[in-house]
């Protein structure tokens, strides 16, 4: 009897334990989180890695917005050539101080089917977006870190525009 | 034992609540939660107890697109769609024409759309058909075809319910049209509807100062910058003729 009774114990107390562990890693968890690459991302610092913020929920922005970000960056882009239509979507980390890192790229042709680019293109882009120096100041960005999204739309093989 | 017992109850309440608690009451923490991957899992849960409900699909691709993952963001779209298109196709329209500014693509949504809703005005997310038809065209530098699908949306909307925007972005069609008469007319009709129209007193100031009006420049120029709080922004994209700060700046440094 008492075995049994221990075995219960031991079985509820498991499966419980399991259960909560499960739903606590599900809710921090979230849809497009990126996670730390020391090798791609360099010296990169966030504030706050358990609290990244949505562009959306934060207004995070680039000073004069999306406008300002292709006026600064899509000349020196121009002269990449990509093989196929579709867009390259960069999202990234603007930290609260207002630093851009842990850059990844997803890139989807018109059908929304993935689609590799060429890596030195990707580059290059990076290289561009790490020349946008007037993201919102911490004083505005309240000091959190945000993800932002900014798509580079290819048509006739060239970066036609930047959102 | 009370405890192995209590501890039991408490995962079974766990287990009965992901697996059978009312599908709505699920379906709601579920979109509440978004973009948790508990949401995510939620939705797993519900397709797989019914595959049929579109809504589902729906609601589980907004956390993608607005996140930038448009392949898993589609992929979920597209089983709405599919499902029941006359619910998800003018949504599905809208993202692409507001969230990837494929406007090509955008357009065969409309115009499907439509077909399957006969002597229908359709009102994608909320807004009207042509209005997005007609910004689509001007995404693709259309301005003809723009500007008449943005009549038809005043025309069809009537000045109770017609987007502002839609005489503004008539405006521009006839500015790049060359045709500035015709674009003043659009962009008055915008002020009258609405002194707060920063996009159309920036039209404005920009064709009288062309026309060395600079009178009438610097009142709209004027009127923009004060007006600047109101002008047409949105949290998730730019707006094809969204107005910034550095406009005004820009032609203001023009009059001197």
């Amino acid at each position: 009897m008492k075995n049994k009774t221990n075995l219960f114990l031991f079985t509820s107390l498991v499966v419980s334990f399991m259960l909560t562990g499960w739903l606590f890693y599900l809710s921090g968890k979230r849809v497009g989180d990126l996670s730390v690459n020391e090798q791609q991302d360099g010296d990169f610092q966030v504030c706050n890695e358990d609290r990244i913020f949505q562009y959306y929920n934060l207004d995070t922005d680039y000073k004069g917005g999306k406008k300002a970000i292709k006026q600064e960056i899509l000349s020196r882009l121009e002269s990449l050539d990509f093989n196929n239509p579709g867009l390259i979507t960069a999202r990234f980390i603007v930290n609260c101080n207002g630093d851009t890192g842990r850059f990844r790229y997803k890139s989807t042709d018109l059908d929304l089917k993935e689609i590799k680019v060429n890596s030195e293109n990707i580059k290059k882009i990076k290289s561009a977006v790490l020349l946008l120096q007037h993201w919102n100041s911490p004083e505005e960005n309240r000091v959190f870190d945000s993800y932002y999204v900014l798509n580079f739309k290819i048509r006739n093989n060239k970066i036609l525009d930047i959102f | 034992m009370v405890v192995a017992s209590l501890l039991t109850l408490y995962s079974v309440i766990i287990i009965y609540f992901l697996l059978f608690s009312p599908a709505e009451k699920r379906y709601n923490i579920a979109a509440d939660l978004q973009g948790s991957f508990l949401s995510q899992n939620l939705f797993e849960i519900l397709k797989f107890q019914d595959p049929e409900n579109d809504e589902i699909y729906f609601e589980q691709s907004v956390a993608f697109n607005k996140r930038g993952e448009y392949k898993k963001g589609f992929e979920l779209l597209d089983q709405a769609v599919d499902l029941n298109p006359k619910v998800h196709l003018g949504y599905r329209g809208y993202m692409k024409l507001r969230f990837l500014r494929d406007f090509k693509g955008a357009l065969k949504d409309f115009t499907r759309l439509d077909s399957l809703t006969p002597n229908f005005v359709d009102a994608p997310w909320g807004e009207d058909i042509n209005f997005l038809r007609g910004e689509s065209y001007f995404g693709l530098k259309d301005y003809k075809k723009a500007k008449a699908y943005f009549e038809k949306s005043i025309e069809t909307q009537g000045t109770d319910w017609v987007d502002i925007q839609a005489y503004v972005y008539a405006g521009i069609c006839e500015y790049k049209m060359n045709k500035p008469a015709e674009a003043i007319v659009f962009y008055q009709k915008a002020i009258e509807q609405s002194k707060y129209t920063v996009e159309a007193h920036l039209g404005l100031a920009n064709i009288y100062l062309e026309k060395k009006d600079i009178k009438n420049a610097e009142i709209h120029a004027d009127l923009a910058q004060k007006y600047y709080s109101y002008k047409r922004n949105d949290g998730y994209n730019e707006y094809l003729n969204e107005v910034y700060k550095k406009d005004i700046e820009l032609l203001k440094k023009r009059f001197k």
